[in-house]
């Protein structure tokens, strides 16, 4: 597979009361339009990543609401796989293209959670998880609060370790005009934080954010630039209760080996990645399921500074979604133009050396839905 | 013979001192539990109600025997905290217990004695068809916060299988005395029950429960002296005592029944778990004498005896009412106060 | 919260669960409740593990902070599942109890 990120354009991540879904939206695909060079009407189809418009604001059927805003009769299409939308949006789009059926494709991914009072976001995201974890009174949180609480029990992983993601994070996001919270914080902070669910605090957790990110991807592949060779996704039981292991996302092992052998590369080659930590607990986990370090290390490796940016393997430069932000459905999409940007050597401050090939991972729920990209120049 | 066939309570395990609940309300709280002769009363928790306590008495009350409750073929809940004014308790129950739905299924209000009320009525339907019958009193008791109904109104439920085969008691007879008498109501919008205050007592509570019981004992040819043990409604610790002396019973007769002192008053399963409690201790071939009462007002008076087979059920219920009086845990108003919020959507 | 035809199907599956011995496995303190159940915050919440191998998630009732751990014994009870408006029909459930 190579196909070219023709353009991309990312709206600012905040809480961005004068602005709807519709008005992000637009922003970020002019914005990649532009960025792309391209006619926009030589679009041939629209994809658009969102999770919960539908549930808050009864809006649904957004693949032309933002192809018209265009001014566009292509193809739309509206596609949901609660956090991983963006990502499964830029996948699905993929598959248009390498079966010859579209050239040129806009993917944007946007969500507006601000619209309605945080307790009704809490329980519209628990739309991805399963009936009985519902009725159990479960939040996002406190599902991975347990499967922190698993991987602390099974591997020895600390409190301190969590709070080390969030520190570097945002270490990462004050270089990052467009981050939701572009500042750098202490561990004590995290530490000391209010508890959403043991263990997790507030600032181990993303934080509900508005923003949009587009790009246009493009089978013509005759120039240079930034493709995607690799694009995979794997799911797994909706119910956290029913893994195989609560300490490890199976989805993402299997679509990043996949997403990997599309671009025939190797875990060691990546040199930068934007991982899921919607909980700090995730990056931890996706550090040992990507196949950084050995299982039940990840807690460590995180500590070593690998993955800070001048360490090894810078992960998350974005700021991640702790601290640029995570509106749900533009995540995804948003990971794909963070290393974009890298790889042309357009970041700026955070700009990691030599990064050639880089890595997302994009998740669904607890880990029910992974998609996996592999971007190189 | 017409009887129990097994029976079962649930308790709340939160305990709150009515010298806890003056003292919340800025209240002068010296001697407040020996005036009433309550000491703790029991409290439901935020996600109890007169659907799950029942529920819970149910499967106390199918333990001991392995009790198939696929046999049941009628059931009543008495309740005065219904959870829907309209939509039965009764099928709830049914359908949380998985009872067949070949089944009657009605519920019963009459104050503190709807759950006894359930026994006087299924009794009469026991036949070759309908074999085993299920009668409950289920209460989260409801009163204005501050009232001084406050600190006895408890929280329990009762479950009693009958049958006309395997009795570890009997029925031996009973009848029932009724009349229009406003001591303590609660109209159809309102949060919170009324009271007539000392109204409650001699014309109400005490005309009918003495009324009750001494047409019984004239129908029965029996005398106070014949019987072993005595339940009576208890909505306090004092009336109880004093409708027992009016009528001839003494006190020992009434100690083993007596919860209201533990638990406070949990409204339609009161007189029925003083029933529990004391078939849980007595021996075969004993007389008990209930008589419940609910305000608006009436009374039902029954008269039990028990069989050899209660022995063998004492040795297996576990969860007879003492072991669930015992497992308790103290707590303060916060609970309390959590749960007048949350019902009453303040 | 779930609709009475939700409710309806969900009730029906309840006998299949009464009075059931389990153990916990992993459990976590909800303090930020979700929209129904803010009135029970703060409340704890584990993935319970019964002995056929069954696991669910389950929030507890009448727990002690020492209950809090892996391993231990719970046993089913039967309480109502979150708040409804007081239009909407009431949900009951399976919860689980330290014993």
């Amino acid at each position: 597979m190579r196909i070219k990120v023709a353009g991309v354009g990312l709206t600012k991540f905040g809480e961005l009361w004068d602005k709807s879904l519709l008005d992000l939206g637009l922003e970020a695909s002019l914005d990649a339009i532009k960025d792309s060079g391209i006619d926009k009407n030589t679009i041939d189809a629209v994809f658009v990543g969102n999770m919960l418009i539908g549930k808050i604001a009864g809006q649904d059927h957004l693949g032309p609401v933002i192809s018209s805003s265009l001014g566009l009769n292509c193809a739309s299409f509206r596609i949901e796989g609660a956090c991983a939308s963006g990502g499964l949006a830029v996948h699905l789009s993929l598959q248009g293209i390498l079966a010859g059926t579209y050239k040129n494709v806009l993917v944007v991914g946007a969500e507006k959670m601000t619209d309605a009072p945080s307790s009704q976001i809490t329980w519209a995201l628990m739309g991805a998880s399963s009936s009985k974890e519902r009725k159990a009174g479960l939040t996002f949180p406190a599902l991975y609060a347990l499967m922190a609480q698993a991987h602390m029990q099974k591997y020895g992983t600390t409190r301190e370790h969590l709070a080390h993601v969030s520190v570097k994070n945002h270490y990462h996001a004050s270089l990052n005009k467009k981050a939701h919270y572009p500042y750098e914080i202490t561990a004590e902070k995290v530490l000391n934080s209010s508890l959403i669910s043991y263990p997790i605090t507030l600032f181990d957790s993303s934080p509900i954010t508005d923003g949009a990110g587009a790009v246009i991807l493009s089978g013509d592949d005759s120039s240079k630039g930034v493709y995607i060779t690799g694009s995979a996704v794997a799911s797994d039981t909706i119910d956290l209760a029913n893994r195989s292991s609560l300490t490890e996302l199976k989805a993402t092992q299997l679509a990043a080996k996949a997403a990997l052998k599309q671009a025939g590369a190797e875990i060691s080659d990546i040199k930068v990645c934007e991982v899921h930590d919607c909980f700090t607990i995730a990056e931890i986990m996706a550090m040992e399921d990507l196949g950084f370090c050995p299982k039940g290390e990840g807690g460590k490796y995180i500590t070593k500074g690998h993955t800070r940016l001048g360490g090894k393997l810078p992960v998350n430069t974005s700021g991640g979604l702790k601290a640029c932000g995570h509106p749900v459905g533009a995540t995804g999409v948003k990971q794909i133009i963070e290393i974009t940007e890298q790889l042309r050597k357009n970041a700026g401050s955070r700009q990691v050396k030599d990064a050639n090939i880089g890595l997302t991972q994009n998740v669904g729920g607890t880990g029910a839905t992974v998609v996996v990209h592999v971007l190189q120049i | 013979m017409t009887g129990i066939v097994s029976y079962g309570t649930y308790i709340p395990k939160y305990r709150i001192k009515p010298s806890q609940i003056a003292h919340a309300w800025g209240k002068e709280v010296n001697e407040v539990e020996k005036a009433l002769g309550v000491f703790e009363k029991a409290v439901a928790s935020v996600d109890e109600d007169a659907v799950t306590l029942a529920v819970e008495a149910t499967l106390n009350a199918a333990m001991p025997l392995n009790f198939d409750l696929s046999k049941i073929g009628a059931i009543t809940v008495g309740s005065e905290s219904h959870p829907y004014a309209v939509k039965p308790t009764a099928t709830t129950v049914a359908g949380i217990l998985g009872l067949p739905e070949n089944l009657l299924a009605v519920d019963l209000e009459f104050a503190c004695k709807a759950g006894t009320s359930g026994i006087q009525l299924l009794s009469g339907l026991i036949n070759k068809d309908t074999k085993y019958v299920l009668a409950i009193g289920s209460d989260v008791a409801q009163s204005k916060p501050s009232d001084v109904l406050e600190y006895t109104a408890g929280s329990a439920a009762a479950s009693f299988i009958l049958g006309n085969k395997d009795t570890l008691a009997n029925i031996l007879d009973f009848t029932s005395y009724s009349s229009d008498t406003p001591d303590f109501w609660r109209r159809d919008t309102e949060k919170f029950p009324s009271h007539g205050g000392r109204f409650t007592g001699d014309p109400a509570y005490f005309n009918h429960v003495i009324s009750a019981s001494n047409l019984l004992l004239e129908k029965a040819k029996l005398k106070p002296a014949d019987f072993e043990f005595a339940v009576f409604h208890m909505p306090n610790g004092k009336f109880p005592k004093e409708a027992a002396k009016r009528l001839g019973f003494k006190d020992e007769q009434l100690k083993p029944g007596f919860i209201v002192s533990q638990i406070g008053n949990p409204y339609s399963a009161s007189s029925m778990i003083g029933l529990a409690a004391t078939l849980d201790i007595a021996n075969p071939k004993q007389k008990i004498f209930m008589c419940s009462y609910g305000s608006g007002a009436g009374s039902d008076s029954f008269i039990f005896e028990t069989t050899p087979l209660l022995k063998q059920f004492q040795k297996k219920n576990s969860k007879n009412v003492q072991s669930q009086i015992q497992n308790k845990q103290m707590i303060d108003y916060s609970l309390v106060a959590r749960n007048i919020i949350n019902k009453y959507r303040i | 919260m779930s609709s009475p035809v939700t409710v309806w199907r969900h009730h029906k599956n309840i006998k299949n669960y009464l009075g059931q011995t389990g153990k916990i496995i992993v459990w976590t303190k909800v303090y930020i409740a979700p929209a129904g159940f803010e009135h029970e915050a703060p409340y704890p919440v584990a993935i319970v593990q019964f002995k056929d191998g069954m696991r669910m998630p389950l929030q507890l009732v009448e727990y002690n902070e020492k209950h809090l751990k892996p391993n231990q014994k719970i046993i089913t009870v039967v309480r109502k599942l979150g708040k409804v408006k007081l239009d909407e029909v009431i949900e009951y459930g399976i919860k689980a109890k330290p014993i």
